[in-house]
Order: structure tokens, then C-alpha cells, then sequence
């Protein structure tokens, strides 16, 4: 079982193909790249983490990372370096790098960088995921099921509902049930939760 | 041979060795020639002044007395001149009208001494008196009538006395150790014997102690001063010189370490490469062989590749080593393809850091050239360098430096390093060679100055020019080609 993908883009053969022997001996699943625009045309849906140098050829690490964010990939990047400068470090890690090590860096905490870089990548993944469905199941719901919705989660009571729409109280509850029964909840305040989650979560999106 | 006779041409010998050894030493400064050639001009005074005193004092007769001491005046004369001017040009002090006033009694004085029988000092000498001088019976003034003109001479000797005297002080009032010292011991060196001097010489005139003339005495004083002075200078501009080797030395090194300085990064990064995949292979060989079925052909690459990075890592910390070892220039024939190759793999990284490309265009065919490869490398490093910051400093979309080489003229190899900056103004170009001139923020204005002392250094040549095509500037040097190179 892989512990995860790992993007490693480096312009330097020998020490690529390093990196790739020892995280597939570690048993990452590992893709190699020579340059960031090799990466960026590899795949829309890469998934993973990525393992960079920092000055490349080309692209440098950062640029890549800007140019992924700007791709729409939700990539965490680690970030690989001859000799740890701090402006790049600063810049990096304002963009988003989970970490930033030297290329001679111990083994461990490589392992504990990628380990947190994909931890991250798969909470991305997941919160995309539920994102996905809930968008999904609001998708379900009609026009007026939805302005039900939107005045049950003010904390509206079913009478004030009918009386603001002009229809009847029995049409409030019927469109009710049929709110709970499609986003597959039981109480109103699961309901509210959730609204405000899926609030949250779209506005991010 | 008598002792007088010794004496007085050991004198005059000494004298004319150290006219002819200052002749030849020649000067380095302007003022030292001169004081020199004066020293010189006494030197030759004083072999005539000890030649006609012996004359004097060997003299069979009156009239060949009188003959000598008429000729004696001559060499007196150019004494005179000589260590005044002496005094003037190598103190930088003195009254010039009471030096040249004083040169034109002693003119008068010649002149009417030669208009006049038997000389300008007596009327008539009616007999001559033998006295004991140094075990030796020597011929002295006997019963003479002295001229009224007589205190003439004297005074100019006193004046002279005067005008040394107030030339020390003025030098001793500009102050400072060495003017002090300078001071002194012409001050005293001077004024002291020829105060002598006129006193004796009125004792030997005036037939008061009858004492043969002894002019020679305080000419050989007034020199042994010269002679000291003038020597400590030449060894003070030798150590000077030393000096200004010394420092150009502690220079070029300083600016080889700046040039390090800049490349440090660089070459960190560069030897963090084949470490890193050292590290990284290892670690993914250990963990090979703790498989229960390790597998060997991964393990032999691994090997394989371990050995080339360490091999990698050995070429980079050589280049660094070679580039702070101080050495002096050591010339051998190096192919100029390599040395270029060299260099440039040294800049790669900055290039690629900074985002310029270089390119190198090198005619096919050229000879070796003669040239030490650290110290050429030194100097297209802080040519490229030096492009590179002057690319940094534009917005321009073309950053490229371009080193080319090819055949020059008379068996040289030209190189040149180009670059697309902003160049600089017509009229500063050759200002920027200056030491300390520089247009960057942080710049030592060294580079340059350096790289040019390094060209020289091999018989080469650096200059500048403005880059017509691109408008940076393009800076071209020449090595000259190895000695039985094939053209």
C-alpha cells in the first residue's frame, strides 16, 4: 500500500533518480520531472505532493508553485534547496510550502516533511470531496425548496415561513420533509450545521 | 709616497667612486635626480679641490704656488653651486635670491680672479714658508700682501652658512619626522663645515697658524652628508616599492576572496547537488539490502552513481581550492576551450540563478596560450560577474553575456566577455579600470583593476569598449599565444 504520490522536480539527473530510488524504496509512489513545465504538462489531475529544487532552469521552484495555484492544483510543496537562503525560505512558505529543507537534510525529516505534505493533500482532497457531494445534494433541492432553506436556517417558524411566501403552513412542512429527506438529515439543527458548512465550504471554493 | 699626497688621493678617489656610483644609481623621483646630479657636480669639485691642494702644498715655487692656488677657485666655484642647489632641491626650502646671489659673488669672484696676477687672493706673494703637515714639510704662504676684495669670499661662505641654516628651518617648521630629520642633518651636516671652513680658511690666508688650505676637509663632510641622505632615500623608495608590490599583491587576493564571496552561494549549491544523491543513494541502498531479496542490479547502479557524484563533488571543491590559493603568476600552455570551459562551469549556477545565458563562441584552430589558469580564470570570472550585475541592473529582456575567443595579432589569442547591460558613458571608459571606481552599491571598484594587473601581468592587455550591437560593454583582453604553439 503507498503511503502517497510524490512530484519530484529537480534539473539534476543524478540526484533525482536518488531521491526516486529511496522514496520508492520507502514505499511512495514516485513521479520524476526534469523541469516545472514537464510537471505542469504531465497531468490536470495530479494528486500528491510535490518535492522541488529550488533554482531550476526554467521555472524556479517558487514560480512552479505559483503556476500550479494559478492551474487550479491544490499541490503542498516541499521545497528542496543547495543552500537554505532565507528570503526564499520566507517567500515559499508565504505561498503556501509545508516545508523548506536542504538538500543534504536527514532522511527522517524528509519523510516527516512528505509525510505532513500529503496529510495535507489528503485532507485537500477530502474536504474537495464533501465539498463535491454537498454541492451535489443542494443541487437536488427546487427553486422554493431552497428559499424554504435559506428562512428555516434564520430560525424562521413554519407559520412566519407560509406568511412571508403566501402559501399555505401544511406546503411549508411537505417542502420540509422533503428538504431533510434530500440532504439526508434529522434534525433542524443538523440542517443549520450543515448549511452553515456548506456556506463555508462554497464560499471557498 | 708622502701621507698628504695619500690622503689627498684617497679623498679624491672615494669622491669620484661615489660621484660615479650615484651617476649610475640614477633617481627615482624628480627631486632625488636632481639633488643626485648635484651630488655628483660636488663630488668632481672635490677631486679638482684636493688635486690643487696638493699642488699648493708641493708647490717649488711661488709662482706655481700662486697658480695653484689661482686654479683652486675653479672646483671652489662649482662646490659652491653644487651645494646649494643641493641644498635647494633636496630640502624644498631655502631663499632662491640669496642662493642665486650668492652663486653670482662666487662668479665675480672667479672672474676677477682670473683678471687679476697671481690671484684673487693676494697681490703679490713674496715668499713661501715649508711648516710640518702629517710628517711632512708642505708649502705655505709665506710673507704676501692679501687683497682689500679678501672679505668678499668670506662673506659668501657666511651667507652660505645663513641660507642652509634658515632652509633647515623652514623644513624644520613644515614638520613631520622625516623633515625634521632631513632638517637636521643637512642643517648641521652643512653649516657646520663650512663654518669650518672659513675659519681655516682665514687662518691659512691670513698666515695666522700657517696651516696648508684644507677645502678638502669640508667637502668630504658636506658629501658624507649627501651620500647618507641620498642613500637612505633610495632604500626608503625601495621599501616603498616593496610596499606597493606587496599591497597590489594582498589586492589581487582580496579581490579574487570578493569574487569567492559572490560565488559562495553558487558553489554551495553546486556541491549540494552530488552530496545530496550521495546521501539520498545510500539511504535507498540500506534500505535495499533489508529486504529479504535485495535487488543487486539496483544496488550496482546505486554504486555506480555514488562514485560519479563523489567524483562530481572532488572537481568542485578542486575549482574552489585552485581559486583561493594565493600564488603567484605561473604561466603554461592551457588550451583556451578549456580554460573557457572551466570558468564557465564555475558561473553556471549564478547564471542560472540570476536567469542569464551565456554563450561561448570560441574560433576553431587557436594555439595554447601562455597564461596561469587560476589568475585567467580570475579575471573572466570578474568579467562575467561583472556583466551579470550590469544585466541585473535592466529591465532588459535580453539577458545574455557572451564570451567569444579568437586568433590577434602578433601570436595572441583576444578574448572577450560581452554583456547586454546598460554599458557606460564614452568618456568613462577608461575610468573604470581606475582602482576603487565603481558603479555598483556595494562594489569595491576593485575587480577591474585587479583583472587589468593580471592581464599586464602576463604581457597582455585589457580594455573596454562599447558594445555596438547590444550596447553593454564589451571587454576584450590578449594572451599572448604559448611559445611553439602551432597557430
Amino acid at each position: 500500500m503507498s503511503r502517497g504520490v510524490v512530484h519530484i522536480v529537480d534539473d539534476d539527473e543524478s540526484f533525482r533518480t536518488s531521491l526516486r530510488r529511496l522514496l520508492a524504496a520507502l514505499d511512495f509512489e514516485v513521479f520524476t520531472y526534469a523541469c516545472g513545465t514537464e510537471l505542469l504538462a504531465a497531468a490536470r489531475e495530479v494528486r500528491g505532493c510535490v518535492l522541488t529544487d529550488l533554482r531550476m532552469p526554467g521555472l524556479s521552484g517558487l514560480e512552479l508553485q505559483g503556476a500550479c495555484a494559478r492551474a487550479g492544483l491544490e499541490l503542498p510543496f516541499v521545497f528542496l534547496t543547495g543552500a537554505a537562503d532565507v528570503p526564499s525560505a520566507v517567500s515559499a512558505m508565504h505561498q503556501g510550502a509545508v516545508d523548506f529543507l536542504e538538500k543534504g537534510a536527514p532522511r527522517e525529516a524528509l519523510v516527516a516533511a512528505l509525510e505532513r505534505a500529503l496529510e495535507r493533500a489528503r485532507a485537500a482532497h477530502a474536504a474537495q470531496e464533501q465539498r463535491a457531494q454537498l454541492r451535489e445534494r443542494l443541487a437536488t433541492l427546487t427553486e422554493r425548496e431552497r428559499t424554504v432553506l435559506t428562512l428555516v436556517v434564520r430560525g424562521r417558524m413554519n407559520k412566519q415561513i407560509a406568511g412571508e411566501l403566501g402559501i399555505h403552513e401544511r406546503t411549508v412542512k411537505l417542502h420540509r420533509t422533503a428538504i431533510t429527506h434530500k440532504l439526508r438529515v434529522r434534525s433542524v439543527a443538523e440542517l443549520t450545521l450543515l448549511v452553515h458548512e456548506a456556506d463555508q465550504l462554497l464560499r471557498r471554493a | 709616497m708622502s701621507l698628504v699626497t695619500l690622503i689627498w688621493s684617497m679623498a679624491a678617489a672615494s669622491a669620484l667612486t661615489l660621484a660615479f656610483l650615484y651617476a649610475m644609481i640614477g633617481g627615482l623621483t624628480e627631486r632625488r635626480d636632481r639633488a643626485n646630479l648635484m651630488f655628483c657636480l660636488v663630488a668632481v669639485a672635490t677631486v679638482l679641490v684636493a688635486r690643487a691642494e696638493v699642488g699648493m702644498m708641493h708647490a717649488g715655487s711661488i709662482t706655481a704656488f700662486g697658480e695653484w692656488a689661482r686654479w683652486y677657485h675653479v672646483p671652489l666655484f662649482i662646490g659652491v653651486v653644487g651645494q646649494l642647489l643641493f641644498v635647494r632641491y633636496y630640502l624644498n626650502a631655502g631663499r632662491e635670491w640669496l642662493m642665486w646671489g650668492i652663486i653670482g659673488a662666487r662668479l665675480v669672484v672667479l672672474v676677477l680672479n682670473f683678471m687679476v696676477e697671481p690671484n684673487f687672493n693676494w697681490t703679490h706673494i713674496d715668499s713661501l714658508n715649508h711648516v710640518r703637515f702629517l710628517g711632512e714639510d708642505v708649502a705655505v704662504v709665506g710673507h704676501a700682501e692679501l687683497r682689500p676684495w679678501q672679505w668678499l669670499p668670506t662673506l659668501t661662505r657666511i651667507l652660505m652658512v645663513v641660507f642652509v641654516a634658515d632652509a633647515a628651518h623652514q623644513l624644520w617648521r613644515r614638520g613631520g619626522a622625516q623633515a625634521h630629520h632631513r632638517a637636521l642633518v643637512v642643517g648641521l651636516g652643512f653649516a657646520l663645515p663650512i663654518a669650518g671652513a672659513v675659519a681655516l680658511a682665514q687662518t691659512a690666508v691670513l698666515g695666522l697658524a700657517k696651516l696648508p688650505v684644507l677645502g678638502t676637509l669640508t667637502f668630504m663632510i658636506t658629501i658624507a652628508v649627501m651620500a647618507y641622505e641620498l642613500s637612505r632615500e633610495v632604500l626608503k623608495s625601495r621599501r616603498a616599492l616593496q610596499e606597493v608590490t606587496e599591497l597590489r599583491r594582498e589586492l589581487a587576493r582580496a579581490g579574487r576572496i570578493s569574487a569567492l564571496g559572490q560565488l559562495a552561494s553558487a558553489l554551495a549549491h553546486e556541491l549540494a547537488q552530488p552530496l545530496g544523491a550521495i546521501l539520498r543513494n545510500a539511504e535507498a541502498a540500506e534500505l535495499q539490502l533489508q529486504k529479504p531479496a535485495p535487488d543487486l542490479e539496483e544496488l550496482r547502479s546505486i554504486l555506480a552513481d555514488i562514485r560519479k557524484d563523489d567524483t562530481r563533488a572532488g572537481e568542485v571543491i578542486d575549482r574552489m581550492r585552485a581559486m583561493i590559493k594565493r600564488r603567484s603568476v605561473e604561466t603554461r600552455p592551457l588550451s583556451v576551450e578549456e580554460l573557457l570551459r572551466d570558468t564557465i562551469a564555475l558561473t553556471h549556477a549564478e547564471a542560472l540563478a540570476r536567469r542569464v545565458r551565456l554563450d561561448c563562441v570560441v574560433a576553431p584552430g587557436l594555439p595554447q596560450v601562455a597564461a596561469d589558469r587560476v589568475h585567467i580564470s580570475q579575471v573572466l570570472l570578474n568579467l562575467i560577474i561583472n556583466g551579470m550585475d550590469a544585466i541585473e541592473s535592466t529591465a532588459s529582456e535580453q539577458k545574455r553575456i557572451l564570451i567569444e575567443a579568437r586568433a590577434g595579432a602578433q601570436r595572441t589569442v583576444e578574448l572577450a566577455v560581452s554583456d547586454s547591460g546598460p554599458g557606460v558613458k564614452q568618456e568613462l571608459i577608461e575610468r573604470i579600470f581606475d582602482p576603487f571606481f565603481t558603479t555598483k552599491p556595494h562594489g569595491m571598484g576593485m575587480g577591474l583593476a585587479v583583472s587589468r594587473t593580471i592581464v599586464e601581468a602576463h604581457g597582455g592587455r585589457l580594455w573596454a569598449e562599447i558594445n555596438s550591437g547590444e550596447g553593454g560593454l564589451r571587454f576584450r583582453f590578449t594572451l599572448p599565444a604559448a611559445r611553439g604553439a602551432a597557430a
